[in-house]
């Protein structure tokens, strides 16, 4: 660990001049503004978050009251809100991430292979990544349209037979999904494309001779090969698509429609700024990264077990 | 013989498959923005249009305050750059040339805070710019993006420091230059790449946020375009082809980034390889 982290440390150049001023104390000045940034604005409204969620506070007016944990128990019981949003967010996250690393992984096999074009197809794959969230949510908004929508003409033209609705309560949930599969799949395909050039070509050129149909070798060389890029890969995006608010936000809105995939993230951001209730939304960040922290605790114990075996 | 050909095959459907995927949607944004309105809204859409005009995109300039909405994007975005290098800069110059306790600690714990997601710091972080009267302002929008970009930003100009000889600095100095000009004419070119990469992804930190510039923004003159174009597009009846004609200019700032930046990490990472 210390070796990747501090790889070796070039000697102080202090010795060149007349010393007015004690070395080290210049690492720190220099050191100082990022310091006071990422602790002024990160780590102290983390703390404060902690807080806040131990009262009840109001987002513009000067009513602040210490209730303990009422926030929590309140959330204990509300089914409509807190659980629900729980669950969409579970089904939301594991849908998405799930299909990304499907996606993902077949692409990356794919731009790993040489065709002509490869270069132009590879930064084309990457793209849905870089563009801003509020293109991806116009952009998707009018492709997916119920009454002009491109995809659903393509799509009842050729294989469906019956009307197709992606903004209903039944399916949004669906379309979300498939949306957010389409933005955040290339992060899967840079880290995968990334190992897959690493190994080395006569592991396969081997199980060639040995038989190894195409389905044999993916099994057997890549997949042994990537799984320590896929375990970091699942974690993040995991991680990113339950804490995921502005595709969702934008996507379906607050009410109507977007009730329907009101993950933790929207309920946190409806109770701070849509009732006020920035003690509650405090509440709902701190029970997020508990939950975060969890899983992140599990996921390691998982992979380390498995690797036992 | 047989079974080259169907690998070929399938490996030239698959990349079809994939410009699909990801092409069409972009040239369908395209289109859209330079189609006529009846073309738009008939029910059998066409893919191809030979009445191509700007309309949708003079409506977009002359009609809302998008101009205004993109130069304060512009701002915001090159504010945060701007500042991110120059703080960036500071602490991986401290870090990788001088000795001090705590400085791995440091380090460590600032990349640590990509640990929290901004949907659980917006809150606190709402009440603190409030308090500090920084609510609708760029400034406060810039030191959140600068704060966001930070950690990323910090380790990747330490990777590119640590790759340049500290000999060159000690000849400078040596020929009189003093630290800070031999920082400025000698450490920070030739960590180019490495700036060049913090700057875009800084600028495309800012430059696509909505959560913090909706929270923190409430005048409509003050928007970033994230929040300006949602405005724009649930405040009317939709008009596709200017909110195309939208989306297609704010996708070219992060399209020429994107571009710049692919070749510069490229040659980045290639030279810390060679280095070892």
């Amino acid at each position: 660990m210390t070796a990747v982290l501090a790889p070796s440390t070039p000697k102080p150049l202090g010795e060149l001049r007349p010393r007015r001023v004690p070395e080290h104390w210049w690492g720190y000045l220099l050191l100082l503004p990022a310091v006071v940034l990422v602790l002024g604005l990160v780590l102290y409204p983390v703390g404060y978050s902690f807080w806040l969620s131990l009262h009840s506070k109001h987002a513009y007016m000067p009513i602040q009251n210490w209730v303990g944990l009422d926030n929590f128990i309140f959330f204990l019981t509300d089914y409509d809100g807190f659980w629900r949003s729980l669950w969409l967010g579970t089904i939301y996250a594991f849908g998405t991430v799930t299909l990304q690393v499907i996606v993902g992984v077949a692409a990356a096999l794919v731009l790993n292979e040489t065709f002509v074009g490869r270069g132009f197809i590879r930064g084309l794959t990457l793209f849905p990544y870089m563009l801003p969230t509020i293109v991806v949510v116009i952009l998707m908004r009018w492709l997916f349209n119920d009454s002009i929508g491109v995809v659903k003409y393509l799509l009842e033209s050729t294989v469906v037979t019956r009307a197709m609705v992606w903004f209903a309560p039944e399916t949004i949930m669906l379309t979300m999904i498939l949306v957010s599969t389409w933005t955040f799949f290339p992060f899967v395909v840079i880290g995968v494309l990334a190992r897959l050039q690493t190994i080395d070509p006569e592991l396969y050129a081997a199980a060639q001779i040995d038989g190894a149909g195409a389905f044999r070798r993916f099994v057997h060389i890549t997949l042994p090969q990537i799984a320590s890029v896929l375990f970091v890969v699942v974690l993040l995006r995991f991680m990113f698509m339950f804490t995921k608010f502005d595709t969702i936000w934008l996507f379906a809105g607050a009410g109507g429609l977007g009730s329907y995939v009101r993950t933790l993230p929207i309920y946190t951001f409806i109770k701070s700024f849509g009732e006020l209730q920035v003690g509650m939304g405090a509440a709902l960040a701190v029970i997020m990264f508990a939950m975060i922290a969890a899983f992140v605790t599990i996921y390691f114990r998982l992979f380390t077990r498995s690797e036992e075996m | 013989m047989f079974g080259y050909i169907a690998q070929r095959t399938a490996v030239y459907v698959s990349a079809g498959i994939l410009l699909l995927m990801c092409g069409f949607p972009l040239y369908w944004m395209v289109l859209t923005s330079v189609k006529p309105d009846r073309e738009i809204i008939q029910a059998i859409p066409t893919f191809f249009t030979w009445d191509a005009h700007l309309d949708a995109y003079q409506r977009l300039f002359t009609t809302t305050r998008f101009l205004t909405y993109f130069i304060n994007s512009i701002t915001v975005a090159g504010g945060a750059t701007l500042l991110t290098i120059l703080v960036a800069v500071l602490a991986a110059y401290a870090i990788t040339r001088f000795r001090f306790r705590g400085r791995e600690f440091v380090a460590r714990t600032m990349l640590f805070t990509y640990m929290f997601a901004p949907i659980m710091i917006v809150v606190p972080f709402y009440i603190m710019m409030r308090s500090a009267g920084l609510v609708n302002s760029h400034l406060g929008l810039i030191l959140s993006y600068t704060t966001f970009s930070l950690p990323f930003s910090m380790w990747m100009l330490r990777s590119f420091f640590q790759s340049i000889p500290l000999e060159l600095e000690e000849a400078a100095m040596i020929d009189g230059a003093s630290r800070p000009k031999a920082v400025a004419l000698i450490v920070v070119p030739m960590a180019l790449p490495g700036v060049i990469a913090v700057s875009i992804f800084t600028f495309i930190v800012a430059w696509n946020d909505y959560l913090f510039a909706r929270v923190l923004i409430g005048a409509d003159e003050l928007k970033t375009l994230p929040v300006g174009i949602q405005d724009l597009y649930e405040s009317t009846v939709t008009d596709w082809g200017m909110v195309m004609a939208a989306g297609v200019v704010v996708t070219i700032p992060a399209l020429v980034f994107f571009v710049a930046v692919q070749r510069y990490l490229i040659s980045g990472w290639g030279a810390g390889a060679i280095k070892g």
